[in-house]
């Protein structure tokens, strides 16, 4: 769960805790039931939209259950943080990033995985992708699958597998001798 | 429940069905998403009529820009439920989408099995 993008209602989405990470680049580990999640995918209309300038648009998915915000950061030619970076790989993350932004229309049905982050102490999604999605029930299937994941997958708790459970014992059985 | 980050709150599922006289859901103010069949739309006052078999809802669409209506299609409409004394109920859209296409009776399966999943995920 922790590499993978985690299909989350925005109501199971925001029952994530929160907690300080020092050796980390992100602030914030986010857990689910105790497990650790780092990106999500989510699916729902587009709501409202805020873009400023080249920095940035942040907007709001209603997946039915709750709203999720996400930024966008649309500041890649300016940002120290790609610098280092080829330019030319620079200017196409920028001018996809604006693709995107235009994409992102109040009423559009929007696919959106990215990276869970915090502001302020609230939950968001900073984008890596969006695809809008034109057939209506791609949102249906993305509640079955969020519910059946949760359920076969996600609420499952894992276990060590039989040569982890031999060797915690050897190693016990070592450690008593 | 947890609240959103801005002062926009989530339109909650709905059926037609489900806005009857003593609905939970029917109350002044709530954030609603309904989806019907268009029956009627008045342009000079900008206002809707979805229909579900024998349940219908009149959708206020005076906040919706560059939107078209067609008589027969479905849309999904999300806003705030007006109710005024002595008047039927109107949805305050703020947002509309055409939902041809979609496939209702999966929809209204779908939403009871949503429904059970965040009873079950809340009583944890």
């Amino acid at each position: 769960m922790e590499n993978s993008h985690v299909k989350l209602l925005a109501f199971d989405f925001h029952s994530l805790t929160q907690k300080p990470c020092s050796s980390s680049s992100d602030p914030f580990n986010f857990f689910r039931k105790g497990k650790q999640v780092s990106r999500i995918e989510t699916l729902g209309v587009v709501v409202s939209r805020d873009r400023k300038g080249d920095r940035f648009l942040k907007f709001l998915i209603d997946d039915g259950t709750e709203c999720i915000s996400c930024i966008l950061w649309l500041n890649q030619l300016d940002s120290p943080y790609f610098s280092r970076r080829n330019p030319s790989d620079v200017r196409i993350i920028a001018q996809m990033a604006k693709d995107r932004a235009t994409d992102i229309q109040l009423g559009v049905l929007a696919r959106v995985r990215g990276r869970i982050t915090s502001y302020r102490g609230a939950l968001q999604v900073t984008v890596e992708d969006v695809f809008i999605e034109r057939d209506a029930n791609a949102e249906i299937l993305h509640w079955l699958d969020c519910v059946k994941l949760a359920r076969s997958c996600y609420n499952v708790s894992t276990r060590p597998s039989p040569l982890q459970a031999l060797n915690d014992q050897s190693t016990t059985t070592v450690n008593e001798d | 429940m947890a609240t959103c980050s801005s002062a926009i709150k989530p339109g909650i599922l709905v059926t037609l069905q489900d806005l009857h006289t003593t609905s939970p859901f029917l109350k002044n103010g709530a954030s609603l998403r309904v989806v019907g069949k268009l029956q009627d739309f008045s342009v000079e006052i900008a206002v809707a009529v979805i229909v579900d078999g024998s349940y219908n809802l009149k959708i206020d669409t005076q906040h919706l820009r560059n939107f078209s209506f067609r008589v027969g299609s479905i849309y999904q409409f999300i806003g705030e439920l007006l109710i005024k004394p002595d008047t039927e109920a109107v949805l305050q859209a703020r947002i509309g989408r055409n939902v041809d296409g979609i496939d209702l009776n999966l929809y209204y399966q779908s939403l009871q099995l949503l429904r059970r999943f965040q009873g079950e995920h809340m009583s944890d």
